[in-house]
């Protein structure tokens, strides 16, 4: 180890001068001049012309006298005292020395035997002392005893938090930290195809309980009002929504910063509202959001409702008693120790932190729910036959609501009746309260199947799915803060059930439900595709809202009715097959989606970097300016000015470069939607230049969701090109209607030539070989065609059977593309990889 | 065991005017003698003077200098000296002439000389000096440097606990 050799060095050379010179820095100084160097300057000069006002004037006999006698003093001691030796064994003369003199010391004269017997002694308690300096660490088995494995789960999880069933992922789960969260991101097993097949028949379960969950309370047009400042109508139902008000239903959101529509968007959010509850004047709403909104929607619902002040305080988590280390099992079990807790909930937060908000003027109360409530996901047409076979209504009827306990049981027990999850209405919302799950637990995991017999109240169960479930069976206890807590308390441990279990008489049978143990809880479900035409409804599931603490009670019996389970890539690919786009990957316009783009970019540029430079893609060649990170400011940009409506901007224009929004007003889209199909139906107002620049004034400049199909063959991959085919193109389209398309003709890479001329890199910054540099040129009129926009999410698709890419391409763009273009050949776009030159026909929708 | 062995060249630096000596670096050194080995033996000399030779000790104020070189060259380098004409430190030219002293074949045996060669300086300066402050110092410094100071040294302080010198050269 260099460490130690140096040491030694040191050691050995601590009583040799060194060098004697006039430095700036005063250091050149010897070790064994002492306080004879009076006369000479030491330490730091700034003024630089140390040189000169150092030296004395006149070199006389004495500073020379002075000198040589330093001099001598320094040789003196390096001689005399030998380096790094032991004065015993150097003090014999070389011809008495013998070989064994260290270990056995009578080969030593007698007056030099004490000495060496004295240092033989240190030598030998020189590695006791080193030794006991080392943390003892505890064996393996003192580590992996229960309780200290939970205190070590529970210190892990300060970081990041964990969801409930991070050990059961951690096992199967390739995980990733976001968000401060550690999430499951794709099973080990190869399972891409079988978690297909899952959504499209069975059914998929996941674990969304990161999405976090603010609560809002209080009156009902208080709320309303400040609420309706974050939202706008003009993108579809607000918190208002006359479905959503009284409790059946959940509602989806964008939100906005306070009255910024249609600039500053924040990001989707889901809600529920609590049905009526008619003594109470006060109203509850919950309101889910993604965790990397979190801070921003916090700060922005503090603000509108405002509700500055923090009013109670996270309580401490009960301090686990930290065991000491080497003690032994049996002296345990002497003393009354309390076992260490699971954490369970948000461990992250300090203990101390605000939870919760009130405002004195609108008298509304923000709570954090973070972590309180577990959200499970189902996703398939056979999700609400799992649910079916996985919960037992509660057998005893709970204190309060007995006819509501027998209504909501009846509705469940419908729900057999139905064929599939998408036939019942998008959003509607169950309160349920079941027995413990783990009581039916099958001995065998099988796969859960449809109930084929016809249910006998066929009227009832199409009531159900035409009208959805009455506002009233909405209801439930899991909005009680106090009946989750005393929920969560009550749970018998897996030891007590395990034990039950043990004292039945027959093996196998049932266990009779406890006293106490009715879990509240919330089915709600999900719609899926909703807007376009095709595939309607795919994708639709059923959410499972638990308190905490009873996670992993929930998710083996659901696991053991054969559902796959997915994780985040899973759950990016279900928003694909649906057309939604998906936060953060998919919200350019959001803060939390420009992070994310950030870190998407550095670490795709990671991985290119990690390629050997002549194996990379050569970016610059194929044309392709923006491989890791779509600039959409610089082509909304370059697009406003080159749909040159120079007229009507000079009236009315804007005093700077506006920032581009993403265009969700729902008129604007149906209109847009309405342009870009082929078909020639009669539209409620063509398509003309003045109409078109009429839709652009009103949208500003902007970006567009499209939905787009390849005619032929071709995969679209991630920041594809979106471009306008010419008119050429169109013609070859008509000809042959299985031509495969241009090609883009390959670039010249301007940068080989300066990398050869110059010598070496003497810019700081070292351009990437392959990647263009940071100032873009024009970004739309590179290529040969003009560019739309990027492709976000690009694959082949397993349901529509062809290539399918989700982009964003800009409005002014899209207009001024399908005023060109021929009414049976509208909407017809070129697509383009960036590690290819050819370019592919695909055809745009925009879904409503 | 085969052993590399060293020639310590002990030299001093003779130059007509004291001042001028402060700007003694140990790289200036072995950049001239650099240059004269190169210019005296040509591309051989300065190959060799590559391997092993390097500039162990200065001494600003009294002018003395330890090079250090292989045995089997030390005489091409010893030569080279003697072609030296002025030291160049930082742009400033400095006239001199290195005078060899001693050669040794350990630094050890080299500071011996050094000790035994002060101490003669010294005793020489002493009737030289002219006025009696300047004779009061040499006294002093010739006092301080006597064994007996360093004996009392040695007494004080402990011996080191360490092992054996290694072979190898320091």
């Amino acid at each position: 180890m260099t460490g130690a050799k140096d040491r030694m060095r040191e050691k050995k050379m601590k009583n040799q001068p060194r060098n004697v010179i006039y430095t700036s820095s005063g250091r050149g100084a010897g070790r064994g001049q002492g306080s004879q160097a009076c006369g000479w300057v030491r330490g730091h000069q700034p003024g630089g012309h140390g040189y000169s006002q150092d030296l004395p004037k006149y070199i006389t006999a004495s500073y020379f006298a002075k000198a040589r006698a330093a001099e001598v003093n320094a040789m003196l001691k390096a001689v005399s005292k030998p380096a790094g030796s032991c004065h015993i064994f150097n003090a014999l003369p070389k011809h008495m020395r013998r070989r064994a003199m260290s270990h056995n010391t009578k080969r030593l004269p007698i007056r030099l035997q004490e000495g060496a017997q004295r240092l033989a002694e240190r030598s030998q308690r020189a590695p006791e002392k080193e030794k006991k300096q080392l943390p003892r660490s505890r064996s393996r088995r003192a580590r992996r005893r229960h309780g200290n494995l939970l205190l070590e789960f529970n210190r892990r999880q300060r970081k990041n938090k964990w969801l409930e069933t991070h050990i059961w992922h951690a096992k199967r789960f390739h995980m990733q930290k976001t968000w401060s969260y550690c999430l499951p991101l794709k099973p080990t097993a190869k399972s891409f195809r079988a978690s297909y097949r899952a959504m499209n028949t069975h059914a998929l379960l996941q674990d969304l309980s990161y999405f976090c969950c603010l609560e809002l309370q209080g009156s009902e047009e208080q709320m309303l009002r400040a609420l309706a400042r974050l939202t706008s109508k003009q993108a579809g139902p607000t918190f208002a929504a006359a479905s959503c008000l009284s409790g059946a239903r959940q509602g989806s959101v964008h939100l906005y910063k306070a009255d910024q529509f249609p600039q500053g968007s924040l990001g989707p959010a889901d809600f529920l509202w609590r049905p009526r509850v008619p003594e109470a004047s006060d109203r509850q709403l919950w309101i889910w959001i993604h965790p990397a909104l979190k801070q921003d929607a916090l700060s922005e619902l503090q603000l509108v409702c405002q509700c500055s002040e923090a009013v109670s305080v996270s309580e401490e988590s009960p301090a686990a008693v930290e065991l000491p280390a080497g003690r032994k099992r049996k002296r345990d079990e002497d003393d009354a120790e309390q076992p260490s807790e699971r954490l369970l909930g948000d461990g992250t937060r300090p203990p101390g932190a605000p939870v919760r908000w009130q405002s004195p003027d609108t008298g509304i109360t923000i709570s954090d729910l973070t972590m309180e409530i577990v959200r499970y996901r189902l996703i398939g047409p056979l999700a609400h036959v799992v649910l079916t076979d996985t919960l037992q209504p509660a057998s005893e009827e709970p204190c309060s609501g007995v006819s509501l306990h027998q209504q909501q049981t009846d509705i469940f027990q419908l729900l057999r009746g139905v064929c599939s999850t998408a036939e019942l209405p998008a959003g509607c919302v169950l309160g349920l309260t079941v027995d413990d799950p783990r009581l039916t637990l099958p001995q065998k995991r099988g796969k859960s199947v449809p109930d084929l017999q016809q249910s006998a109240e066929d009227d009832r169960v199409r009531d159900l799915t035409l009208k959805g479930v009455a506002a009233h069976c909405s209801q439930s206890a899991l909005w009680d803060t106090s009946a989750r807590e005393r929920v969560t308390h009550s749970r018998l441990s897996e030891q007590e059930l395990n034990r039950m279990r043990s004292e039945l008489l027959v093996p196998g049978s049932r266990l009779s439900a406890a006293r106490q143990a009715a879990v509240p809880l919330l089915l709600v479900h999900q719609g899926g595709r909703v807007r376009g035409e095709e595939r309607l409804h795919w994708g639709s599931g059923w959410d499972l809202l638990l308190p905490k603490g009873w996670g992993m009670a929930f998710w083996v019996p659901l696991v053991y009715r054969g559902v796959r389970v997915g994780g985040l890539h899973m759950s990016v690919k279900h928003s694909q097959l649906m057309g939604k786009p998906h936060f953060p990957h998919d919200y350019p316009d959001c803060p939390a989606g420009v992070r994310f783009q950030s870190e998407q970019e550095a670490e795709l540029l990671e991985k290119f970097k990690r390629r050997p430079p002549s194996k990379r893609t050569n970016y610059i060649k194929h044309g392709c300016l923006a491989p890791f990170r779509c600039p959409w400011q610089q082509l909304t940009e370059e697009w406003e000015e080159l749909v040159n409506l120079s007229a009507e901007t000079a009236s009315c224009c804007r005093t700077g470069p506006s920032d581009f929004t993403v265009l969700r007003s729902l008129k604007a889209l149906r209109q847009l939607s309405a342009w870009s199909r082929p078909s020639s139906r009669r539209n409620s107002s063509p398509l003309t230049h003045a109409t078109a620049a009429a839709l652009q004034q009103e949208c500003g400049p902007s970006l567009v969701w499209v939905r787009l199909r390849l005619l032929g063959k071709g995969q679209p991959a991630l920041h594809a090109m979106v471009c306008v085919p010419t008119t050429s193109d169109l013609q070859l389209l008509l000809k042959d209607a299985h031509s495969s398309g241009p090609q883009e003709p390959r670039h010249k890479d301007h940068l080989k030539h300066l990398r050869q001329h110059k010598t070496g890199p003497e810019e700081p910054a070292r351009a990437v070989r392959g990647v263009c540099p940071a100032p873009l040129p024009s970004v739309l009129s590179h290529c040969s065609r003009l560019t739309l926009g990027w492709v976000t999410q690009g694959d082949f698709s397993l349901a529509a059977g062809c290539g399918e890419a989700l982009a964003f391409i800009s409005v002014s763009g899209l207009l001024h593309t399908i005023l060109q273009q021929p009414q049976e050949q509208r909407g017809l776009v070129l697509l383009r990889n960036p590690s290819s030159l050819q370019y592919r026909f695909a055809h745009i929708s925009i879904d409503v | 065991m085969v052993r590399f062995k060293s020639r310590y060249l002990l030299c001093e630096v003779c130059v007509p005017d004291r001042s001028s000596l402060q700007l003694l670096e140990d790289r200036s050194i072995y950049n001239t003698l650099r240059a004269a080995v190169k210019r005296a033996h040509g591309d051989y000399g300065s190959a060799l003077f590559n391997i092993g030779v390097i500039v162990k000790y200065l001494n600003a104020h009294t002018g003395v200098v330890l090079i250090r070189s292989r045995k089997k060259h030390y005489r091409l380098i010893w030569s080279a000296l003697s072609f030296i004409t002025c030291l160049e430190n930082r742009g400033q030219m400095v006239q001199c002439f290195l005078n060899c002293l001693h050669v040794g074949g350990t630094i050890r045996t080299c500071q011996k000389f050094l000790v035994k060669y002060n101490r003669q300086q010294l005793h020489r300066m002493l009737p030289d000096c002219k006025t009696d402050a300047e004779k009061q110092e040499v006294r002093r410094a010739i006092l301080s440097c006597s064994l007996s100071n360093v004996r009392d040294e040695e007494a004080d302080e402990d011996g080191s606990d360490d092992d054996d010198d290694d072979d190898k050269e320091t």
